[in-house]
């Protein structure tokens, strides 16, 4: 199948799920109260899991893609972790600011996030022989650095501070109304535009930094770029979902296998995946022991963690 | 006639470890130069530098006049194209796709694929012959496939000078020869400026028309080809002594390795 026909299909798919998932579950018989559920309830959450999950597999995709790895997303390289602890540290020290309309939440977090990712590279940077073991070893250690300080802000954090950061760390959807969406989108949107912006380059990076300056690519100030629009993306979402692990590592390895490493293509087909996918992990959340509610976190790292070990025998040695 | 490449005092230190001292040369239009050293002599870190990868300590390097440091990257992709070893190349691009991307330095962000493009595309192929695995994953190719692949992509590129990094190292002896009759044929009828990391001492002496030949970053001897195995340094190159004898179909001088 051409790269276009795997597009179609995958376009079809995505709006089959966004369509149906809306409309599963409904206990109440009163059209009306469903009406009202619908419209601002399930509507804009699936919407609100949709934006998501496409900025969250879109982070995941150029990461692997810089990185060569298919194990190298915001999640494993410590990045999430950082904006998680932005967005804790915002909650327990009970700041109110917000800047050009954007909330504090979700500028802590990026903050967190550029800081995890700068740290991480310059690591990386020490030595020009760095290996891609050492590189996912640092972002293990510096996501268990971060989290012992989020669980020391949490120690700290009275009962319900400390049980909103619980529930938040899980990783969960849970809207109401259009707010959230619309705090999301732009910065889903920006990212979206600036990596297809750089479609080429990206292809480029994958051959390796050598052949990408030989080629002519200004690798570093694409990178600084990436990180920079990323992080930002991965903030936004993890200061309004939580940490929701794994989407960026499974879904553009997937999409790969689909439809090829050109990014003109695999840009698509990653937003729209990624997009589904968590919508239909959160459907699947609302759904398994309803009317309990199970965070979507808990359902993507239960795919998550057996994909990575797959991916892990599969690649015996890492980044070949 | 002016150099296309003149390499001037090239000095690399790297943790207060001198890699590169004093190096220089130059490269005509149209001219082929091997570079010969023993392993760690400082071919690849003199390559990094060609490519803009490690920045020179001290010392010029001027590419049609103007100062390598001065050109942005895009700017020195237009002058010099490189195609590196052929190994570790698995990757999920078509070839065709692999060869386009050599077009990227002859882009903005927001121009589209153009006449120009499809024709530099074209050549490539016809050139390098990979008509026939224009749609095959980069992944499923042979050695010498993939380095016939990696040159189509640099020939894309429509550089004057091309680097290469032992194009035949991982090669049989079968498809050594067709890669460097390729490269003899980029040189000679395409007037490509060459300049090649070696490892094969006799290709150099037969076929390239001069030689830089380094020893622990230094420059051991640099010259026309065929006099290197006149040299006295050829058995300091290598730390090896060398036997001669006349190659039995061409008549050309080769040397073997001694064996006392």
């Amino acid at each position: 199948m051409k790269p276009i026909h795997i597009l179609i299909l995958i376009i079809i798919i995505s709006c089959l799920i966004v369509g149906i998932s809306p409309h599963l579950g409904f206990t109440a018989n009163n059209p009306e109260i469903q009406q009202h559920i619908l419209t601002q309830l399930r509507i804009p959450r699936v919407l609100f899991a949709f934006v998501a999950g496409a900025g969250l597999a879109l982070c995941g995709m150029v990461f692997q893609a810089m990185f060569h790895n298919p194990l190298a997303t915001p999640f494993t390289l410590g990045v999430a972790s950082g904006a998680s602890l932005g967005a804790a540290s915002y909650v327990y020290l009970g700041f109110g600011f917000s800047l050009l309309g954007i909330d504090g939440v979700t500028l802590s977090a990026f903050v967190g996030a550029l800081l995890a990712i700068s740290f991480v590279y310059s690591i990386s940077r020490l030595h020009s022989g760095f290996s891609p073991e050492t590189l996912l070893l640092t972002g293990v250690a510096i996501s268990f650095f971060f989290s012992s300080l989020i669980l020391f802000t949490q120690y700290l954090s009275d009962v319900s501070d400390s049980f909103q950061i619980i529930r938040w760390l899980m990783g969960s959807l849970n809207t109401v109304g259009y707010h959230d969406l619309l705090q999301l989108l732009p910065f889903v949107a920006l990212c979206t535009f600036a990596i297809l912006f750089l479609r080429r380059e990206l292809n480029l990076l994958m051959l390796g930094d050598e052949l990408a300056l030989s080629r002519g690519v200004s690798v570093h100030h694409i990178r600084y770029t990436l990180f920079f629009v990323s992080s930002l993306c991965v903030g936004a979402i993890v200061a309004l979902c939580g940490p929701i692990g794994f989407v960026g590592m499974m879904v553009p390895h997937i999409c790969r296998l689909l439809i090829g490493s050109n990014h003109s293509w695999l840009i698509p087909a990653t937003l729209l995946v990624g997009g589904s996918f968590l919508v239909l992990c959160d459907t699947l959340a609302r759904l398994i022991i309803a009317p309990t509610e199970i965070p979507v976190g808990v359902i993507t790292t239960l795919l998550g963690g057996p994909f990575f070990l797959w991916l892990l025998i599969k690649f015996k040695r890492i980044g070949t | 006639m002016t150099a296309l490449l003149n390499v001037e005092a090239l000095c690399l230190e790297v943790d207060q470890k001198t890699l590169l001292s004093n190096i220089s040369f130059s490269l005509l239009q149209g001219d082929y130069l091997c570079i010969l050293g023993a392993n760690g002599a400082g071919k690849s870190s003199l390559l990094k530098i060609l490519m803009g990868i490690n920045k020179a300590t001290s010392g010029n390097i001027l590419l049609n006049q103007q100062n390598l440091a001065d050109l942005s990257q895009k700017k020195r992709a237009h002058q010099l194209s490189y195609v590196p070893q052929a190994q570790g190349h698995q990757l999920s691009f078509s070839v065709e796709e692999f060869i386009k991307m050599g077009r990227y330095a002859h882009h903005s962000a927001l121009s589209d694929w153009q006449q120009a493009d499809r024709v530099a595309v074209e050549r490539a192929i016809s050139i390098t012959h990979t008509e026939d695995f224009l749609h095959r994953k980069m992944s499923t190719l042979s050695g010498g496939e993939v380095q016939r692949v990696l040159i189509a992509a640099a020939v894309c590129q429509q550089t004057p000078i091309l680097l290469l990094d032992e194009p035949t190292s991982f090669l049989d002896p079968h498809h050594q020869i067709e890669v460097h009759k390729l490269i003899h044929t980029l040189n000679q009828q395409h007037g490509i400026s060459i300049i090649e990391v070696s490892h094969d001492l006799n290709h150099a002496t037969q076929h390239s028309q001069h030689i830089l030949a380094l020893k622990q970053g230094e420059t051991l001897w640099y010259g026309d080809s065929s006099a290197l195995l006149q040299s006295q340094q050829l058995h300091s190159l290598y730390e090896q002594e060398f036997v001669f004898t006349h190659h039995p179909q061409s008549g050309a001088i080769v040397a073997l390795p001694s064996e006392s």
